[in-house]
């Protein structure tokens, strides 16, 4: 099995007849990595990010997930590729006709997980970032940060293999984004790889784990450093 | 419970007609299905009657002539060939047949009627017809031999026609149904199609997705199916009972009841597999393209 869980050669990206969003990207991505992606506001986080969970074809070049060629599986195929994945949207994602416990476990339910064990895991799981009193509600009427949460508890309820993360500290207080960035590291200790779009540079300076800049079409990829906290 | 309801289809504006359709079509489907099985029962029996049966028909003569007449008919008919039983049809039996035809028989000379000899045919050794009937010419030319078969095919055709006809209806009803059921759920993919990108991100499969819409419909199915059948049973024992109060009842055989009660029992189970298989294949064909 390759220690690899993605591997970008070349990769790009152009959308009909608009711009180019990356030249040449290429980078590997180590099983049990934590990476944060930065890079100035338009730069092509997110479309990295949405490259990374098959929401978005490379126009050129070549890329690996989990050893495996996406481009070449049989569509049928991809879902349980996405099934090793978990993301946190930018903009959540939550189904608004059901209750935030309902949410949590869907991902659970997809993968044919009994609906009572799998609410028994989304409600363990809602203790644990903080929104134990939000367990039957319907997410439409919790606030930013509490929706951001309830996204997270959905992205890592299935103990994913690589949690994809875009701009998750974006609706909270620097107090929750050091959180939750502490939550994300426990789960990278407990071997989740773990990529983090963000332009957050309080998160940054805190965090000693390596950097991928998107600059100019191509990345730049940090080794790790402690920074000052 | 593991099929629970991941996509706001209970909601959907696009589904609502769905159950009236299928409930509108089921209840035609069944009057029609009943139709057709109580045509096909009647012809049967019917058919039976008409090809193993011939009537002849002996004028009254002067009375000693006549009674020669007839027994000498009945000599002729037991011996030819192809004749299972002949006997001349009662005269009670047949004021009954008249009174039953133009209410009452006082004013009529009864004696002075002809004498009918029903004919049983055997079904194993055809029989010669014209031969049959030059015979009895011979007798006397006023004997007149009634052949049911002779018009026989021609309505027979006719009968066919209409079971055919009303097949074809039940047919049609049923595509309607299952039409409706197409048109229900790629009209609910488009309208959930951000959740299904959704659901899909998260790693659902499109067999997931699929299960989702066939349990809907199903359920739909069911539901509106059983009133539409409960309603075609409550018009087809309005029906009996209409037909029976002005004397048809003697159309109706016990298997026919079997029948018409297999096609109210059955047709919402049927229907609501059928819509179903449907909705799977239809939102697998949308999911995948």
């Amino acid at each position: 099995m390759s220690d690899f869980i993605a591997q970008l050669n070349d990769v790009g990206h152009q959308y009909e007849e608009g711009p180019e969003i990356f030249k040449k990207v290429t980078f590997d991505i180590e099983s049990g990595s934590f990476y944060f992606l930065t890079g100035p506001s338009g730069a092509g986080k997110s479309s990295l990010l949405k490259m990374l969970y098959l929401g978005l074809k490379p126009t050129w070049g070549s890329l690996r997930l989990f050893g495996e060629d996406p481009l070449k599986m049989k569509p049928s195929s991809l879902p349980f590729l996405r099934q090793k994945l978990g993301v946190v949207f930018q903009e959540f994602k939550l189904l608004d006709y059901l209750k935030v416990i309902d949410n949590v476990s869907l991902p659970l339910r997809v993968r044919g997980i009994e609906a009572r064990q799998a609410r028994k895991h989304a409600e363990e799981l809602l203790n644990w970032v903080g929104l134990s009193d939000a367990l039957n509600v319907y997410p439409s009427i919790l606030s930013g940060g509490q929706k951001q949460r309830v996204a997270i508890a959905r992205a890592i309820v299935t103990r994913p293999q690589l949690l994809l993360a875009d701009e998750p500290t974006g609706n909270v207080d620097d107090e929750i984004a050091l959180k939750l960035l502490h939550l994300f590291e426990e789960l990278n200790k407990m071997g989740t790889t773990v990529i983090i779009a963000t332009h957050n540079q309080n998160l940054l300076e805190k965090s000693p784990n390596p950097l991928l800049i998107i600059k100019e079409g191509t990345i730049i990829k940090t080794s790790p450093q402690r920074k000052s906290s | 419970m593991k099929n629970r309801q991941d996509l706001p289809l209970t909601h959907d504006i696009a589904a609502r007609f769905l159950p009236i359709i299928v409930g509108l079509m089921v209840y035609l489907g069944c009057l029609c299905c009943v139709f057709t099985f109580f045509v096909f029962d009647a012809t049967h029996s019917w058919k039976k009657q008409l090809t193993t049966h011939v009537t002849i028909e002996i004028p009254r003569l002067p009375s000693e002539s006549s009674d020669t007449l007839q027994a000498r008919v009945l000599q002729l008919l037991n011996k030819t060939p192809g004749i299972r039983q002949a006997a001349a049809v009662p005269q009670r039996e047949l004021e009954s047949l008249l009174t039953s035809l133009v209410g009452t028989t006082s004013s009529m000379d009864l004696p002075s009627l002809p004498v009918l000899i029903d004919v049983a045919l055997t079904e194993e050794e055809p029989i010669d017809i014209e031969n049959l009937e030059a015979h009895l010419k011979n007798m006397d030319a006023q004997i007149q031999l009634m052949d049911h078969r002779a018009w026989q095919a021609q309505v027979l055709t006719l009968i066919q026609a209409t079971i055919v006809l009303t097949s074809t209806l039940t047919l049609l009803v049923l595509l309607t149904a299952l039409i409706a059921t197409k048109f229900a759920v790629r009209t609910s993919l488009l309208i959930h199609r951000h959740v299904i990108d959704i659901l899909h991100l998260i790693g659902a499969t499109d067999e997931y997705i699929a299960r989702q819409f066939q349990i809907h419909i199903l359920k739909q199915g069911l539901v509106a199916s059983t009133l539409g059948a409960a309603l075609a049973f409550l018009t087809f024992w309005g029906i009996m009972f209409l037909l029976e109060n002005i004397g048809f009842s003697f159309a109706f055989k016990a298997t026919f009841f079997v029948q018409a009660f297999c096609v109210f029992t059955l047709a919402p189970f049927m229907t609501s597999f059928f819509m179903m298989f449907f909705a799977r294949h239809t939102a697998l064909k949308g999911l995948y393209t």
